[in-house]
C-alpha cells in the first residue's frame, strides 16, 4: 500500500510536471473534441457543402466533386508539389476554364499558407462548392462573375503544415505547430524582400514595379526558397493576375501593403503608392464581414494592440512589420494587387464553428471578387491592331505602373476620380488619355501606339508632301 | 533553493556509500512513467526555452505575449542556473562538495563525518521534501541522477519507494510541525545558492509581492497571488484540512471517506491535492501562469475532482490520478483553456487520446470510399441535369453526351497524370459516364 501510494505520488508529480510544462507553453488554442467526424458528415451538409475540416485526401475529393458537378466552368490543376509531395491544388472557375480570354481579368485566392491557420483553407473549399452551386442555380451575380473573370482558388499553399497541425490531439492545436512548411520555413517570410529594394529606389531613383529582372533565373537559382514559394512565384509569372487575397488566421482584419516598415521599426504606417485603392479593397472585404468590421469588437486577446485597425482594415506595417511576405511580393514583382485577410482569432477553431465562419465570410469573399471589375482596363495595340505585350501603363500621380499581358490587355484598379493614363512601350511613342473613373464597373480605354519607325515614315511623307507643294508653287 | 541543496547532499551520500549498501531493500517493478515524465519535464523546460528563443525571432504576437514570455525566460534562467549548479555539484572532482556538507548545520553526517545509514538518508530526503514543500524537486533530482548514470533505474525506484513511504508518514504525523522548519533550510540555501536569489529577483521584480511567509523565503515577500489563492495558502499553512475547505467538493469527498481501510486513500488524496496546489503556486511564482489562471485552474480542478474521484474511489489510486484530468468542460475563457490542454496532455500521457480530426480510421476506411463515390455520383448527376437544361436542342442531346464522355475521359486521364485523380477514381468516373 505504501509502495502503491509512493508510485501514485510520483506518477502524480510526473503528471504535474507535464502540466507545468503545458501551462507554461503559452497561448494554446482549444480545438474541438471532434469525435465522429465521419458520422457528422451527413448531418453538417448543406447543399453539398460539408462544414468539416478537410485533410489532404478530403480536400482533393472536394475539389474533384466540384469539378464533376461543374465541368463546364471548372478545372483543377496543380502549381507544384509541397516538400512532402502533396499537390498544391487549384480549382479554376470561368466560362472557358483553362483559357485566358483576352480582356478577362484573373483573380486568385490563396489559403492556409500557414498550415495551422485553418479557416481560410476550409472557406475556400466551401467557396468553390458555393460558386458551382450558385452558378447552376442561375444566381446572376455569380454567373456574371464566372463569365467575366477567371477565378483561381488554392485552398492550401501549405498542405504539409496543415497535416501537422491537424494531427495535434484534441485541444492542443496551437499557435505554432504546423505553421511552417515541412522544412520549417515560414512561407510568408520566404519571398524575396522587394520592399527593401523599392524603399531604396524611392530615395535614389529606380523602378517602382516588376522589380525582379530575370525573375525566373533568380527564382530557380535561389536555394533558400521553399518549393511552395517557388511554385507560387512561377504561378504569378505565368498568369497575369490582377487581384488576389491571401487568407490567414490569428486575428480578424483585412491587411494591405506595405507590410514592411520603411524605417525598419516594429510598426509604422508604410503606405504604398496605391494606398487609396488598397484601403478601398480591404474595406470591400471587411465591410461585409460583421465581426471584422464591428467597431465595438474587443481585440482577439486582451493585450492585443489593434490601434492600427480602422473599419476592420489595417496597413500591414502599421500593425507590425513583415519582411519577405507574399502580399508585397505580388505588388512589387507583378501587376497583382494582393491583400492579406485574417479570418479568425483562433488559428484552428473547433469544427463546429466552421459553418458560422462561412456565414460571416461568404458575402465578403464574393464582394471582394467583384472588386476586380473596377478602375480602367483595355488593350494596348499598334496601329495595325496587333497587341503590344509588356507595354507600360502609368497613371499620373501614382508612382506604380502596370504592364500589358500577352494579348496586349491590361487592367488598372483605381478609386473613383479623374486620371491621365499613359501607355508606352520600347520603340513606340507614348500616348496619354484622360479618363473619368467611377466606383465600378471598369472603364474601357484602349491605346493605339505608333512606333518610331512609323512616325519616321509619316514625317518623311509629310516632308515630301510639303516639298511637292512648295515645288509646284514655286515652280521648281 | 531548497531542492538544489537537496540535490547536493543526495549526490554526496550516493557517492559516499556504495550503491548496493545504500538500498538494502530490493526494488519492485515500477512503472516508468513518473521517472520518464520528470525526465521529459526537464527536457521540456529546455524545449520551452528553445521555443521561447524561436519565438523571439518569430514575429507573431510578440507584444501581447511579452509578459508571460519574459517570465518564461526568467524561469529558464532560474532553472538553467539550477541545472548547471546540479551538474557542477555532481562533478565529484570538484572540491567544493566537501565544503558544502561541512557547512550543514542539520548534521547530514554523523558528528564523526561518517555517512548516514540508508534509512537516515531516506528520512532526510523525505523530511527535506516535506519541509521544502516541493515534491517535484525529488523527481527532478532522481532523473538527473539517472541521466548522469550515477544510479540505476532500480535504485531510483527503491529510493522513490523509500522516500514516499516516509513522506506519507510525515504527512500524517508531522503536518503541523513543518511550518517551523523552513527558516533553517532556506537560510542555509541562501548562503549556498548564491546565484539563485539574484536570478530570482528579476522574476520577483516583474510580479507583485507574494506574501507567503511560511514557504520559500528566498522567493517570498515578492510575489502575490490574487486574494483567493493567498487566502487559501495562508490557511493551508495552519491546518491540513482547513485549507482544503476552499475546495468544497474535494473536502466533502474527504469527509466521506471514513472507513479505516480507505484511510490511506484519503491520505494520498490529500497529498495529491496539496502537491497540486504547491505546483500551481510554483507556476505562478515563476510567472508561467498568471495568478488568475492559477486560481481558476484550481477552481476547475475542484469541480472535476468531485466528479471523477467519486466514481473512482473504489478503484486503485493510480486510476484516480489519471481521471483527475478528464475531458474538459465547455468553457471558453483563456484560463479554462489551459486546463483543457492539460487534460488533453494527461490523457495522451496515459495513452487514451486519439487524433481528434480523424476518427476511427479502420472503421472509417469502409465508409470513406462509399462517401466519396456517393459524392462523385451526386456531383455527376447534378452536372448532367444542368447540361440537359442548358442544351435543350432535341437530338443534339445525345451528341452532347458522347462529346461529354470523351471530354471527361480525356480530362480524367490528364488528371491522373498530374496526380489530381487516382487511377481508380478516374476509372469509376469514366464508368459512370459510359453508363449514362
Amino acid at each position: 500500500m505504501a509502495a502503491r501510494g509512493g508510485r501514485a505520488l510520483l506518477a502524480l508529480c510526473g503528471a504535474l510536471a507535464a502540466c507545468g510544462w503545458l501551462l507554461g507553453a503559452g497561448a494554446l488554442e482549444p480545438g474541438a473534441p471532434a469525435a465522429g467526424v465521419r458520422r457528422r458528415r451527413r448531418l453538417q451538409q448543406e447543399d453539398g457543402i460539408s462544414f468539416e475540416y478537410h485533410r489532404y485526401p478530403e480536400l482533393r475529393e472536394a475539389l474533384v466533386a466540384v469539378w464533376l458537378q461543374c465541368t463546364a466552368v471548372a478545372r483543377i490543376y496543380t502549381v507544384g508539389r509541397s516538400v512532402e509531395g502533396r499537390e498544391l491544388l487549384v480549382i479554376e472557375l470561368s466560362d472557358r476554364p483553362g483559357v485566358h480570354e483576352p480582356g478577362e481579368p484573373e483573380f486568385k485566392y490563396i489559403g492556409n499558407m500557414h498550415g495551422n491557420e485553418a479557416v481560410g483553407r476550409e472557406l475556400l473549399i466551401f467557396l468553390a462548392q458555393y460558386l458551382c452551386n450558385e452558378y447552376q442555380k442561375g444566381n446572376e451575380t455569380i454567373v456574371k462573375l464566372i463569365h467575366s473573370t477567371r477565378i483561381h482558388i488554392m485552398p492550401s499553399l501549405n498542405p504539409d503544415g496543415f497535416e501537422k497541425a491537424a494531427s495535434q490531439p484534441g485541444e492542443l492545436k496551437d499557435w505554432f505547430v504546423g505553421r511552417s512548411n515541412a522544412q520549417g520555413i515560414d512561407l510568408n517570410r520566404n519571398f524575396p524582400d522587394l520592399d527593401r529594394i523599392v524603399y531604396v529606389n524611392e530615395k535614389e531613383g529606380g523602378p517602382n514595379n516588376h522589380l525582379l529582372k530575370n525573375l525566373k533565373k533568380i527564382v530557380d537559382q535561389n536555394t533558400k526558397l521553399a518549393p511552395e514559394t517557388k511554385a507560387v512565384i512561377h504561378w504569378i509569372m505565368d498568369i497575369p493576375f490582377v487581384l488576389s487575397a491571401n487568407l490567414h488566421g490569428g486575428d480578424l482584419v483585412a491587411n494591405y501593403p506595405y507590410d514592411e516598415t520603411r524605417s525598419g521599426s516594429a510598426h509604422e504606417y508604410s503606405s504604398c503608392p496605391d494606398d487609396a485603392i488598397f484601403q478601398s479593397l480591404a474595406r470591400a472585404y471587411s465591410s461585409f464581414n460583421p465581426p471584422m468590421s464591428d467597431p465595438n469588437r474587443p481585440p482577439c486577446r486582451k493585450n492585443d494592440d489593434d490601434s492600427s485597425f480602422i473599419d476592420g482594415t489595417t496597413n500591414g506595417a502599421a500593425w507590425y512589420s513583415v519582411p519577405g511576405g507574399m502580399q508585397d511580393f505580388n505588388y512589387l514583382s507583378s501587376n497583382c494587387f494582393e491583400i492579406t485577410v485574417e479570418l479568425s482569432c483562433e488559428k484552428f477553431p473547433p469544427e463546429e464553428s466552421l459553418r458560422s465562419y462561412w456565414e460571416d465570410n461568404k458575402n465578403s469573399l464574393v464582394r471582394y471578387l467583384e472588386q476586380i471589375h473596377r478602375g480602367v482596363k483595355g488593350f494596348v495595340r499598334d496601329l495595325q491592331g496587333n497587341p503590344i505585350a509588356n507595354a507600360t501603363i502609368s497613371v499620373e500621380g501614382i508612382d506604380h505602373d502596370v504592364t500589358s499581358a500577352k494579348d496586349g490587355d491590361y487592367w488598372r484598379l483605381l478609386v473613383p476620380g479623374n486620371y491621365k493614363l499613359t501607355a508606352s512601350a520600347p520603340g513606340y511613342l507614348a500616348t496619354t488619355k484622360k479618363v473619368a473613373v467611377p466606383y465600378s464597373p471598369a472603364v474601357g480605354v484602349d491605346f493605339e501606339l505608333e512606333s518610331f519607325s512609323e512616325r519616321k515614315e509619316e514625317e518623311k511623307e509629310e516632308l515630301m508632301e510639303w516639298w511637292k507643294m512648295m515645288s509646284e508653287t514655286l515652280n521648281f | 533553493m531548497g531542492f538544489l541543496w537537496t540535490g547536493t547532499w543526495i549526490l554526496v551520500l550516493v557517492l559516499q556509500s556504495s550503491p548496493a549498501q545504500a538500498f538494502p531493500k530490493p526494488g519492485g517493478g515500477q512503472e516508468n512513467k513518473p521517472g520518464e515524465s520528470n525526465y521529459s519535464f526537464v527536457d521540456n523546460l529546455n524545449l520551452l526555452k528553445a521555443i521561447t528563443e524561436k519565438e523571439k525571432i518569430e514575429k507573431e504576437r510578440q507584444s501581447i505575449r511579452s509578459s508571460p514570455y519574459d517570465n518564461k525566460l526568467n524561469v529558464e534562467d532560474v532553472d538553467s542556473t539550477k541545472n548547471r549548479r546540479l551538474i557542477d555539484d555532481y562533478d565529484s572532482t570538484k572540491s567544493g562538495l566537501n565544503h558544502k556538507f561541512q557547512d550543514d548545520p542539520d548534521g547530514l553526517h554523523q558528528l564523526d563525518g561518517t555517512p548516514l545509514t540508508a534509512e537516515d538518508i531516506v528520512q532526510k530526503i523525505a523530511t527535506r521534501i516535506y519541509e521544502e514543500n516541493d515534491r517535484g524537486v525529488f523527481d527532478k533530482i532522481v532523473s538527473k541522477l539517472l541521466n548522469l548514470g550515477l544510479i540505476t533505474e532500480s535504485q531510483a525506484h527503491i529510493l522513490e519507494d523509500e522516500v514516499a513511504e516516509v513522506l506519507q508518514k510525515l504527512i500524517s504525523k508531522e503536518a503541523n510541525t513543518y511550518e517551523e522548519e523552513p527558516n533553517k533550510p532556506t537560510s542555509v540555501t541562501e548562503s549556498q545558492a548564491g546565484k539563485i536569489p539574484e536570478k530570482v529577483t528579476p522574476v520577483a521584480a516583474i510580479q507583485d509581492g507574494f506574501t507567503n511567509g511560511q514557504n520559500d523565503e528566498t522567493v517570498s515577500n515578492t510575489l502575490t497571488l490574487t486574494n483567493g489563492l493567498e487566502r487559501r495558502t495562508k490557511i493551508y499553512n495552519e491546518d491540513n484540512f482547513e485549507e482544503l475547505q476552499y475546495f468544497p467538493n474535494f473536502y466533502a469527498l474527504l469527509k466521506s471517506i471514513d472507513s479505516e481501510k480507505e484511510a490511506k486513500e484519503k491520505e494520498t488524496l490529500i497529498t495529491i491535492m496539496k502537491t497540486l496546489i504547491d505546483f500551481v503556486k510554483m507556476m505562478v511564482k515563476y510567472g508561467t501562469i498568471s495568478p488568475e489562471e492559477g486560481v481558476s485552474y484550481l477552481e476547475n480542478l475542484d469541480e472535476t475532482i468531485a466528479l471523477q474521484t467519486k466514481n473512482k474511489l473504489e478503484k486503485n489510486v493510480t486510476d484516480n490520478k489519471s481521471k483527475l484530468f478528464p475531458a474538459p468542460s465547455e468553457k471558453s475563457h483563456e484560463e479554462t483553456d489551459s486546463t483543457k490542454e492539460e487534460a488533453a496532455k494527461m490523457e495522451k500521457e496515459y495513452g487514451t487520446l486519439k487524433d481528434s480530426t480523424k476518427d476511427d480510421n479502420p472503421r472509417g476506411k469502409t465508409d470513406e470510399p462509399k462517401g466519396k463515390t456517393e459524392a462523385y455520383l451526386e456531383a455527376i448527376r447534378k452536372n448532367i441535369e444542368w447540361l440537359k437544361k442548358h442544351n435543350k436542342k432535341g437530338n443534339k442531346e445525345d451528341y452532347d453526351l458522347s462529346k461529354m464522355r470523351d471530354f471527361i475521359n480525356q480530362q480524367a486521364d490528364a488528371y491522373v497524370e498530374k496526380g489530381i485523380l487516382d487511377k481508380e477514381e478516374a476509372n469509376a468516373i469514366k464508368r459512370i459516364y459510359s453508363s449514362l
